[in-house]
């Protein structure tokens, strides 16, 4: 009898405690994205020097799309790094884009200017394009495969070990289990 | 000179229509223009007249959670974020897509995180059944636990009440009787104990009762003589009937908590379902008396106090009441456009254009505040063209009658371009239909500080002001408006610049004028100008009342 109500009240406090140190131990904030492993929505970005970029003439190359705003820091701290990685990868079959959000244009030129970025960039005033990738914090990286699927996604910076690994995986059309996390913002 | 007079005359109330006589003499013209109008019909027009995909986006927006913030819907989130998904909400209703579809658009971009409340399925479904489930199961344990503890009392309650023997038997056999069942009670629990039934707490409480009983007995029989007199066993059967009535009052508190939990229970479930539905646009942004703070009747019920405190020209009332609707909700388009009128009536024509323009900003065919607006803007002279439109406008809106005959006249006025009034003429209070007696005004000139010449906009607008000596933070006395103004200006404040009518204008003022670079003198922008007079107190009637701009405040 008294094991039989022990075991009762196990049954009962072990999964609200489990749920209590869910709850505590997950990030509020983090959404989950549902379009890792689906096809990247496609979108036009004006760039900054005014040419246009469209993202289904990209299609048999990996596309690395980096959303950013210039009062973001850890946006700052990932600039240097994004543009030594894409000097050294720029010619084997990938492309950087560079999406400035929620931001000013003038903002995001000096930024462009300042970190010296010679991969495409623009500004896309209306979050659009962010929208159509589900962007809620900053910075968003999305690695899209030759076909045009969508294989990783990290929220926050990166550095140049994950994003050459990840540009590999993309190259070989493998589609990462889990979004990557590192230091970010919500956007505003 | 031409002069107006814009004065809210008069106001009746004829069943469902509340008309607003305004009176306008124009004197150059001699022209006086007697124009009714039906505030109320017209704002019912316009809301008619007012498109529903604002209300749609609303109602989209609202069922949308706000990726950014905690637990706020898209439509009540001022995010940046959140005011973008609304832009995005609206254009792909206005390329006809159904709500059914942006939402679904929204859930493949953030899957169901974005949807409030989440859907009926999946693993989402166990949200949606689990708190029915738990309550239920709650009040099932509660009856349970409570019936076995009232039962366990009753079981109790018997022995405790010992000392009453049956007829016909002694005192000293019951309370012996009563001595060997306590006994037999206690070995059982302790049984029950030893064997796992009962728990510790339960055979603590138990076994302390029955030992109390015990030596009660115990006491007693020992008072209790061998031979007991024969009157003893008398009361016996009273007592046992009273014993028995507190059985049906027992059920009766049983019942009573039941329905009390049921109720309890139904009047949460209720009040939780009605506090999680989406806000509507009328609501408050901080809830109702479910959600927040209260709302004091509602928003309409506001409004109609507003209507009836301007119709009875409670003008200082009619203000509270209308900043109270604008507290709940800032966009509310007639509360605008009655504070418009209120502060076209009491000569605040900046402050009552900004508010037409917020009304029309909400409500763009609202035909009180394109009227109001009009008329401002007629009366100022500031842009007949503009007026005309706006005027036109409301004549459109408006059914045929005498309402509409009156707007028109006043077209065809503007049309002839005869009647309009110079920039800095202000509307004057009845009282100043015929010039002002010499002794009310002062007089003088304001001129600037020579270091600040270079810095002047020539778009900015100065501001002389009389404040009562009496009253130092109220509004000012009088205000005379000067729009781009060339330095030296010669002024003269006088009866017809006082703000609220029948206000005499006499006695001393403090006077001061401010260089306002956006016009509206209830903002402060860095680079404003602003001079006192420097031996204030003035007395009204004075002349060379010099003021120097110097300072920027």
């Amino acid at each position: 009898m008294r094991f039989r109500r022990l075991i009762l009240t196990f049954i009962i406090i072990v999964p609200l405690l489990t749920l209590l140190a869910y709850g505590f131990f997950r990030d509020p904030r983090y959404i989950p994205s549902p379009i890792v492993g689906r096809p990247a929505p496609q979108f036009t970005l004006t760039l900054f020097n005014g040419e246009k970029l469209n993202l289904a003439d990209l299609r048999g190359k990996v596309v690395f799309v980096n959303f950013w705003a210039s009062w973001c820091p850890p946006c700052l701290a990932e600039a240097k790094e994004l543009e030594g990685t894409w000097r050294e990868l720029k010619d084997r079959d990938v492309v950087f884009v560079g999406v400035q959000i929620q931001d000013t244009e003038k903002n995001g030129r000096a930024f462009v200017d300042e970190f010296k970025i010679t991969y495409p960039n623009g500004f896309d005033a209306t979050s659009k394009i962010a929208i159509d990738y589900g962007v809620w914090g900053i910075p968003e990286s999305f690695f899209i495969d030759p076909d045009g699927r969508i294989t990783y996604k990290h929220v926050g910076g990166l550095g140049p070990t994950i994003v050459a690994a990840k540009i590999g995986e993309a190259k070989q059309k493998i589609v990462s289990a889990k979004e990557g996390k590192g230091e970010y913002q919500p956007i505003r | 000179m031409q002069t107006v007079n814009f004065k809210l005359q008069n106001h009746r109330t004829t069943g469902n229509f509340n008309f607003c006589i305004f009176h306008f003499s124009l004197c150059n013209a001699t022209t006086t223009l007697v124009l009714l109008l039906s505030l109320w019909a017209l704002s019912a027009i316009a809301a008619a007249a007012q498109p529903d995909l604002e209300e749609q986006t609303r109602a989209i927006a609202a069922e949308l959670r706000c990726p950014v913030c905690q637990n706020l819907s898209v439509a009540d989130s001022p995010s940046e974020l959140a005011q973008q998904m609304r832009a995005l909400v609206q254009e792909q209703l206005q390329e006809g897509k159904s709500p059914e579809e942006i939402k679904k658009f929204f859930v493949s971009k953030y899957g169901d995180w974005v949807l409030l409340a989440p859907p009926k399925k999946g693993f989402s479904l166990l949200l949606w059944v689990l708190p029915y489930t738990a309550a239920f199961l709650g009040l099932v344990f509660v009856v349970f636990v409570t019936r076995r503890w009232v039962r366990r009392k009753q079981e109790v309650t018997p022995a405790a009440a010992a000392g009453t023997p049956e007829p016909g038997q002694s005192q000293r056999d019951f309370l012996l009787g009563e001595q060997a069942r306590l006994d037999t009670e206690l070995k059982e629990i302790e049984f029950d104990f030893q064997a796992g039934k009962l728990s510790e707490g339960d055979y603590d409480g138990l076994r302390r009762n029955l030992e109390a009983q015990a030596a009660a007995v115990g006491k007693r029989l020992d008072a209790t003589p061998v031979f007991p007199p024969r009157s003893a066993t008398a009361r016996a059967p009273e007592k046992k009937d009273s014993a028995a009535g507190a059985r049906p009052n027992k059920r009766w508190q049983l019942a009573a908590g039941g329905l009390f939990l049921l109720l309890f229970g139904l009047t949460l479930g209720v009040l939780l379902t009605k506090s999680l539905r989406p806000r509507a646009s009328q609501d408050s942004i901080t809830g109702d008396f479910l959600t927040g703070t209260p709302s004091g009747g509602g928003a309409d019920a506001l409004l109609a106090q507003g209507r009836a405190a301007f119709e009875q020209g409670n003008w200082s009332q009619a203000i509270e009441t209308f900043k109270k609707v604008l507290a709940s909700d800032p966009n509310q388009p007639e509360a605008h456009a009655y504070m418009g009128l209120i502060l076209a009536q009491a000569g605040h024509l900046d402050g009552a254009l900004t508010a037409f323009d917020r009304a029309l900003a909400a409500a763009p065919n609202l035909s009180m505040a394109l009227w109001g607006k009009g008329m401002v803007l007629y009366q100022t002279g500031g842009d007949p063209a503009e007026a005309r439109r706006l005027l036109q406008k409301v004549s459109g809106l408006m059914p045929p009658g005498p309402e509409k005959e009156e707007v028109d006249k006043t077209i065809a006025q503007i049309a002839q371009g005869g009647n309009v009034k110079t920039p800095t003429a202000k509307p004057a209070p009845p009282s100043a239909q015929s010039a002002p007696a010499a002794g009310e005004k002062i007089e003088g000139v304001v001129d600037l500080d020579p270091k600040l010449k270079s810095k002047i906009d020539g778009q900015a607008v100065l501001f002389i002001i009389a404040r009562s000596t009496s009253g130092a933070g109220g509004p000012p006395l009088a205000v005379k408006r000067i729009a781009s103004p060339k330095f030296p200006v010669a002024y003269s404040l006088s009866a017809q610049d006082v703000m609220m009518q029948g206000t005499p204008f006499s006695g001393k003022v403090f006077l001061s004028a401010r260089l306002d670079k956006d016009g509206n003198p209830t903002t402060k922008e860095p680079g404003n100008l602003a001079g006192d007079y420097k031996k204030n107190p003035v007395d009204v009637g004075s002349k060379k009342i010099d003021i120097v701009l110097e300072a920027a405040r």
